[in-house]
């Protein structure tokens, strides 16, 4: 789907080189069905310098419900994986969270909210595993972050 | 209403979740429309996103200034049963409102095995299946499509029918629906051109556009792998070739051929607003256009964009074609001898002898194709054990050429309505594994797929049935005969049972006719004179070939019957008609 919307902004991106050519992109950790996505994360190269009107280009032709926020350079030989330390997650409870997250959920009016940090490649939370009724991953997190350890195992 | 919260509690539970989602880029949610009408394609979302007809029509009405089309598809059935459970009823993937609430939903009939699922689809819907049961809160049920010159095994279930073209005639049925009772829309239905309403009809006659029209450019972007996933420009409608068994190539005529300035300005155009890799050039036999050189090379100007042909045709200019097109040897290619000997080719009018087949796989071999399949028919009229096993003869020789893998598919003849091979009979199961027997010994030289029989004669059943056959389609509903094209949902067995339970004259079906047969299908006009039709069988089982209708009129009768002409850009010219 990426792929498509970049190709719909007329912007040339480089291909992979061989008989069936494809764009060169490269992502972030996926994520299992029914989560959703604040820190998605993509590497392109494109043939030409690229200003920040690109974001309001890639969102003008994008599908409802993804749309970018940021870019930033990055030098050619950039991997995800090497800065990609792991991600933000936080999950909604409408009922009462299970007792050894309780202590550190965040309670708005009627709303339980758990943050959770998972370190790149581990498992994720999935939808409705621990009874909460909305998962969402919030941030991404890079190398110059310090994760807190304590909760850094889950 | 809006299904859209019950679907977020069941979402997560089903296979490819994404099939159910709608919204697709693309999409049209037209907020403000006289007429709403709803396209269901009678099987997964899969395979339904790969039907064109759908896509031209959905552009057509949604341009329109007075009507609306949302789409819908037949839920597999881990997802129908937990629709079920939540009381979650078919709904439409643009508005998420079911089915129900539309003024029109209209299917599309492509195959005679999806029949049940237009029943499925419809109980799904809480729409009364049969036309006599619905009342002035029903939406208008219409279906168009392939089958529809058939349409004797879906009669009571169908509100009106359009035989052919859909491109104008869709507006005109939307306009006529605008307002009145029930009665008053199918009988202002029944008057339009190329509608045929159960109970208000006595005959009908084909609807055919003279010239190709506007095409498709802002075309659906699916979220999740579908079939055919590619942009897709309609080169040319119809077939000249008059292969004796095709029903397409007959209810499809005449050939109308987009210009190839035409075919690039859709092509650049869709590719900018969808962003597809690849574009189809869509047709029954794309190597047929006349400009179709120019067509390719015109093409490849096109940045990151690759071309594909939906087939090959067995000769070398339509592989030199297929290389042009392709840098890469996908899969391999495929061939469709049909017959494996040269009597039988001229039998079924595919003229090509034995040299053009071998130089068509010469070059195939020599442009670097690895792997090469080909088809097959069993059962076609005057077939002999000796040309059964010239199949086999075949795959040897074409083994030999060097090939790393060959192999075949041997399906069964089905004699389709409307063809001159109407007339002949359809073998039944066990004579046709009698002939397949005959070439086991060359699954020495070839993979060799032979598709199951049963099916075959339950396809015949369907597709020559006449108007008792809807019992059956009810009861095969019913006992979730449905996704029947799905190998594993197919259960012949149970299907043979149905047709016991309903008195179907299987053998009578089956069996051959002469002129004087009436055909439960000769009540719809394709254009095509039945002694036209008899006239070909004749000539097909004398073995004499008859030419193709570009080169010199076959006076089948399409053209001085519904005032139409072969519409060929290359030439400059028109096909002239003899006096």
């Amino acid at each position: 789907m990426i792929e498509r919307v970049l190709k719909r902004t007329g912007v040339r991106f480089e291909q992979t080189q061989g008989f069936h050519q494809r764009m060169k992109l490269s992502f972030g950790q996926a994520l299992p069905t029914g989560i959703i996505d604040l820190s998605g994360l993509f590497v392109v190269s494109s043939v030409r310098p690229i200003g920040k009107e690109f974001i309001d280009l890639v969102n003008s032709v994008s599908p409802k419900g993804f749309e970018i926020s940021n870019f930033e350079e990055v030098p050619k030989d950039f991997k995800l994986s090497r800065v990609l330390n792991g991600y933000e997650f936080k999950m909604l409870f409408i009922v009462t969270p299970p007792l050894d997250m309780l202590e550190t959920a965040l309670k708005v009016n009627n709303i339980w909210i758990v943050k959770l940090y998972i370190p790149f490649n581990s498992s994720v939370p999935k939808n409705g595993e621990f009874g909460q009724f909305l998962t969402l991953r919030s941030k991404a997190l890079f190398s110059e972050v310090q994760v807190d350890q304590s909760i850094g195992s889950r | 209403m809006n299904v859209l919260k019950n679907l977020v509690g069941i979402l997560d539970k089903v296979q490819k979740p994404s099939r159910y989602i709608g919204n697709e880029y693309n999409a049209i949610y037209k907020k403000k429309a006289n007429v709403r009408l709803c396209l269901v394609f009678p099987d997964l979302y899969d395979i339904g996103m790969s039907h064109f007809g759908l896509h031209i029509l959905y552009d057509i009405v949604n341009s329109s200034d007075f009507a609306s089309c949302e789409r819908s598809y037949l839920p597999w059935i881990d997802m129908q049963g937990l629709m079920k459970e939540n009381s979650t009823p078919l709904y439409s993937y643009e508005s998420y409102r079911p089915l129900r609430e539309f003024d029109v939903v209209g299917f599309t009939l492509q195959y005679e095995m999806s029949y049940t699922n237009v029943l499925r689809a419809l109980r799904l819907s809480n729409i009364p299946l049969h036309n006599a049961d619905r009342s002035d809160s029903d939406p208008i049920i219409i279906a168009g499509g392939p089958c529809t010159v058939n349409l004797n095994p879906m009669k009571r279930f169908i509100d009106a029918f359009l035989v052919g073209d859909g491109e104008e005639a869709i507006l005109e049925m939307l306009d006529a629906v605008r307002s009145g009772t029930r009665e008053e829309k199918l009988r202002k239905l029944s008057t339009i051109r190329g509608v045929y309403v159960p109970g208000f009809s006595n005959k009908v006659s084909r609807r055919i556009v003279t010239k190709m029209g506007k095409a498709p450019l802002a075309q659906l972007v699916p979220y999740t792998n579908v079939v055919h996933d590619r942009a897709v420009v309609e080169i040319l409608r119809g077939c000249t070739h008059g292969c004796r068994f095709c029903q397409a190539g007959m209810v499809y005529r005449p050939v109308r051929e987009r210009s190839a300035k035409e075919i690039y300005d859709i092509v650049s155009n869709v590719v900018q607003r969808t962003g597809y890799e690849e574009i189809s050039l869509l047709s029954l036999s794309s190597a047929d256009h006349s400009q179709i050189n120019e067509i390719v090379s015109l093409l490849k100007n096109l940045d990151d964009t690759s071309v594909s042909i939906p087939s090959t045709r067995v000769d070398a200019f339509s592989v030199k074609l297929a290389n042009a097109v392709s840098s890469v040897r996908k899969s391999g290619i495929t061939l469709a001898p049909e017959a494996g000997s040269q009597r039988l080719r001229n039998v079924i009018n595919k003229g090509i002898n034995e040299r053009e087949i071998f130089d068509a796989l010469e070059h195939a071999r020599k442009f670097g194709w690895k792997r090469v399949k080909l088809y097959f028919m069993l059962g076609l009229p005057t077939e002999t054990d000796e040309d059964v096993i010239e199949i086999g003869e075949m795959l040897k020789r074409v083994k030999k050429m060097g090939f790393e893998s060959v192999s075949a598919t041997l399906g069964v003849f089905v004699p389709k309505p409307h063809t001159p091979f109407q007339f002949a009979e359809q073998i039944k199961p066990e004579e046709a594994w009698r002939r397949y027997k005959l070439i086991s010994w060359a699954k020495r030289f070839a993979k060799i797929h032979f598709t199951d029989p049963r099916k075959a004669l339950i396809e015949g059943v369907l597709s020559r049935g006449s108007e008792d056959t809807c019992k059956v389609i009810e009861m095969a509903e019913e006992r979730d005969l449905v996704f029947a094209d799905w190998g594993e949902m197919f259960r012949p067995d149970e299907w043979f049972e149905v047709f016991e339970e309903c008195g179907i004259k299987v053998e009578e079906v089956m069996s051959a006719k002469t002129l004087e047969y009436e055909f439960p299908w000769d009540f719809i006009n394709v254009g095509i004179y039945k002694e036209y039709l008899w006239a070909e069988y004749e000539r097909a089982l004398n073995g004499i070939l008859t030419s193709d209708c570009r080169e010199s009129c076959t006076k089948c009768g399409v053209c001085m019957n519904f005032g139409v002409r072969n519409v060929l850009k290359g030439k400059g010219k028109i096909v002239p008609m003899p006096n």
